[in-house]
């Protein structure tokens, strides 16, 4: 079936998935931001796989026990995993602590064992109940197709709590993560905020498992949380990123495990929503760490290309400044700066379009406006040198230094420096240090 | 065929030992030959020769506290197959999935390609993406499998072989996989035999095994390696997630009982052993006596937890009891003097 976007919120039998993923989301998303930013990301992988027994036993104790329609059946599978998520945490902390293993080999092993415990009990009902073993399998891709409007409350209200513990904990989770010994001194009671954040991610874990499934929980709490912290300082700010990065990704993932089966022709198939999810998700966080306005990859590597390029417009204009007005040709400025000959034009062109270069015969030469910026960065130049100088350098090894600070130097230091030094007219090599705008 | 010549058929754990030990005989004597393993002997020689080959990494990743990172690659392993069997498909003429999951290009492939893959990807985002280490291995995996899981169900058109990759189908080995162990193992054991220095070095001392040349990393890339390979070797028999269990659980129990490299190397090997060996007869017992079929490689794992928890307690140096009694007898002796 071909749905449209709203028919996603709407639509009784795909709302529930759909609100339910959001909220699963957006939780996990939320507690992913204390998890990432305290560096225990793998801590959320080893909890969710140890969470796997208790939602086997849950399943296989009330296969055994009630009708399989009850009611109950997701909160009461939802507190065993949150019980067995927790003693998978007690585990790993005895043994770090009572039998020191190293903190990585405990989360592993801790890890790995329970994932075998849940194996085994899941195998006990694989033939005897197989339609309650698909529900056990359908946790570890998670599944959302089969979730009712009973769940969108039950979602709803597990989100509640891990929001407002976020909210009323806010203060002390700041001091946690940035300012432990400043938040000691003002009485603030650490072990109790460091208990009520491990039940926040358990719970967070174990509500979002339905939907992303045990074995790609860790990347739910990672990838929103990171995607938020390349975007923005604040935690404040964090919270609000992650939080709707990932809400969105828990749309979109559905979206996407429906829609795509469509696209392909193939309506029999079904998508696990969990992978799709985190596959949203991480491309967000990809996207995030190649782009974001400060810390982007490719941000930072343009402000690279670009500062380069600034030095070689500059340092052309201080050639031709030096040249006085003779004149140069393309060949002389790409052999004078070193720059091969399809470089130097760009750059000749680039000047000439900014109005800084005259062309006459193939020759260039600055143009009024061209000579006065190139006075600035001579200037800059000098000022730099003078300064060195001044604090005690030797007049011979400051060159080398103006050659880069020229470039960085901004008006604002221009000025300081100028005050400083008391507005000199000559630099430490007794050249004319020429003025501001005029001759 | 093999089910009904089954002779551990209706055994129950005492039996089992009695029929396994029968047939050792008969096979010393020359009556029996290796073709005619049972399902359970085959069961039993694949989880044996895992534990070979994972005791030797096992303890240099624990040693070298890189767990995570094989935990990683155990994810991955998964998006690694697929992609070999992608690039494959157009050279191979059979045409069945599961038989073309076995070839051997397809999974040499598969192991190079998942270990890289996820060591340089980690690698790129802490180096030069500057994300802090623990998130970054965590992306990567987690991502990685998700993909795999996509192109699995996209490709078969159904989740039952991504399932089956992760818990495993012990009771779907053959004579195959028993030599893909085998020939993994013997790998293992070559390369360990040549570079034994060469790790141990670069293990307990890399200031010092770089400074006298030797490729530090290089050994981490190719430790990397020999456990997707490794992984490929469990991936049909226990699945890609409880085979991290054959890394990290045999030298954790060993080094409960020594501290010195070659026993541990030993033990990680001899005590798992034989708690797989334990755990195929358990399986038997239960599926006997109790006619309730369970995972064998979910409980080889159980088996070894509580191998490893009953170290903990009674282990004779570092045991809990035995410093318990410690205890109490220092208390006593100063009285006594």
């Amino acid at each position: 079936m071909n749905y449209s976007l709203v028919d996603f919120f709407t639509d009784p039998v795909l709302r529930a998935p759909t609100l339910g993923s959001i909220f699963m989301c957006l939780s996990s998303s939320l507690a992913g931001v204390i998890v990432v930013i305290r560096k225990r990301s793998l801590l959320g992988e080893s909890l969710s796989h140890a969470s796997y027994p208790g939602i086997a036993l849950g399943v296989t104790l009330l296969a055994s026990f009630f009708s399989p329609s009850s009611d109950g059946f997701a909160i009461a599978v939802l507190f065993c995993a949150f019980i067995s998520s927790l003693v998978g945490m007690l585990l790993i902390d005895l043994l770090q602590k009572r039998f020191s293993v190293k903190d990585d080999a405990a989360l592993c092993f801790v890890l790995s064992s329970f994932f075998g415990l849940g194996v085994l009990i899941a195998s006990r009902i694989q033939t005897t109940h197989a339609l309650w073993y698909k529900q056990v399998q359908g946790f570890l891709y998670g599944q959302t197709a089969t979730m009712q409007d009973i769940h969108i409350v039950i979602y709803a209200v597990l989100l509640l709590v891990t929001g407002s513990l976020i909210v009323l904990l806010y203060r002390d989770i700041q001091m946690l993560i940035f300012d432990k010994a400043f938040g000691q001194s003002i009485g603030i009671n650490f072990r109790l905020v460091e208990i009520v954040i491990l039940f926040l991610t358990v719970l967070a874990i174990v509500i979002g498992i339905r939907s992303v499934g045990i074995v790609m929980m860790a990347g739910m709490l990672i990838a929103p949380a990171l995607a938020a912290r390349q975007l923005t300082q604040s935690l404040k700010f964090t919270f609000l990123i992650s939080g709707i990065i990932g809400a969105l990704s828990g749309f979109l993932g559905n979206y996407f495990s429906v829609m795509i089966p469509y696209y392909l022709h193939a309506e029999k198939l079904s998508l696990p929503t969990g992978p799709m999810i985190l596959l949203v998700a991480s491309f967000i966080c990809l996207l995030a760490l190649l782009f974001a306005p400060q810390k982007g990859l490719i941000t930072r590597m343009m402000r690279v290309v670009k500062f380069r390029r600034n030095c070689q417009l500059e340092n052309i204009l201080k050639a031709l400044w030096k040249d006085l007005g003779r004149g140069v040709t393309l060949k002389e400025v790409s052999s004078m700066q070193n720059l091969s000959l399809s470089i130097a034009l760009l750059r000749i062109r680039k000047l000439s379009s900014k109005g800084w270069l005259d062309c006459t015969n193939k020759r260039y030469c600055l143009s009024s406006s061209g000579e006065v910026k190139a006075r600035e960065i001579v200037r800059l130049h000098r000022l730099w040198e003078l300064y060195l100088v001044h604090l005690g350098a030797a007049k011979d090894k400051v060159h080398a230094s103006a050659e880069e600070m020229e470039h960085v130097l901004t008006p604002d230091l221009e000025k300081q420096l100028t005050d400083l030094l008391n507005d000199p007219l000559k630099d430490p090599h007794d050249q004319p240090i020429p003025h501001k705008g005029g001759k | 065929m093999i089910l009904a010549a089954n002779p551990y058929r209706d055994s129950d754990i005492f039996q089992f030992f009695g029929v396994m030990l029968n047939r050792l005989w008969q096979l010393v004597q020359g009556n029996l030959s290796l073709t005619d393993l049972a399902s359970d002997e085959i069961q039993m020689l694949v989880l044996v020769g895992l534990c070979f080959s994972s005791a030797l990494i096992g303890a240099f990743l624990v040693l070298k506290k890189m767990t995570m990172m094989a935990n990683a690659l155990c994810h991955t392993i998964l998006l690694g197959i697929v992609i070999a069997f992608i690039l494959l498909k157009p050279f191979s003429l059979e045409g069945g999935l599961v038989s073309s999951f076995l070839s051997l290009k397809v999974l040499i492939i598969a192991s190079l390609l998942s270990g890289l893959l996820t060591t340089v990807l980690t690698q790129i985002l802490v180096q030069v993406a500057k994300v802090q280490e623990d998130a970054s291995i965590g992306l990567v995996f987690t991502s990685l499998f998700a993909l795999g899981v996509v192109l699995v169900t996209l490709y078969t058109k159904n989740l039952h072989i991504g399932t089956e990759a992760i818990m495993g189908n012990i009771d779907a080995l053959d004579i195959d996989d028993l030599s893909l162990v085998g020939s993994v193992a013997l790998l293992n054991l070559v390369v360990f035999f040549f570079f034994f220095r060469g790790f141990t070095t670069a293990t307990f001392d890399p200031l010092f095994a770089s400074s006298i040349g030797l490729p530090v990393s290089w050994l981490n890339y190719f430790i990397m390696v020999l456990t997707a390979g490794t992984c490929i070797a469990a991936f049909r028999a226990v699945g890609v997630l409880l085979v991290l269990t054959f890394f990290v659980g045999p030298p954790l129990m060993a080094r409960v009982l020594t501290d010195k490299l070659k026993p541990l190397l030993l033990l990680s090997f001899v005590l798992p052993a034989i708690c797989s060996i334990f755990s195929v007869a358990l399986s038997r017992h239960i599926l006997v006596v109790y006619q309730t079929p369970i995972s064998t490689s979910g409980l080889v794992v159980c088996v070894f937890a509580v191998m490893y928890f009953l170290l903990l307690l009674f282990a004779p140096k570092k045991g809990v009891v035995n410093q318990f009694f410690q205890r109490k007898f220092q208390k006593v002796l100063p009285k006594v003097g």
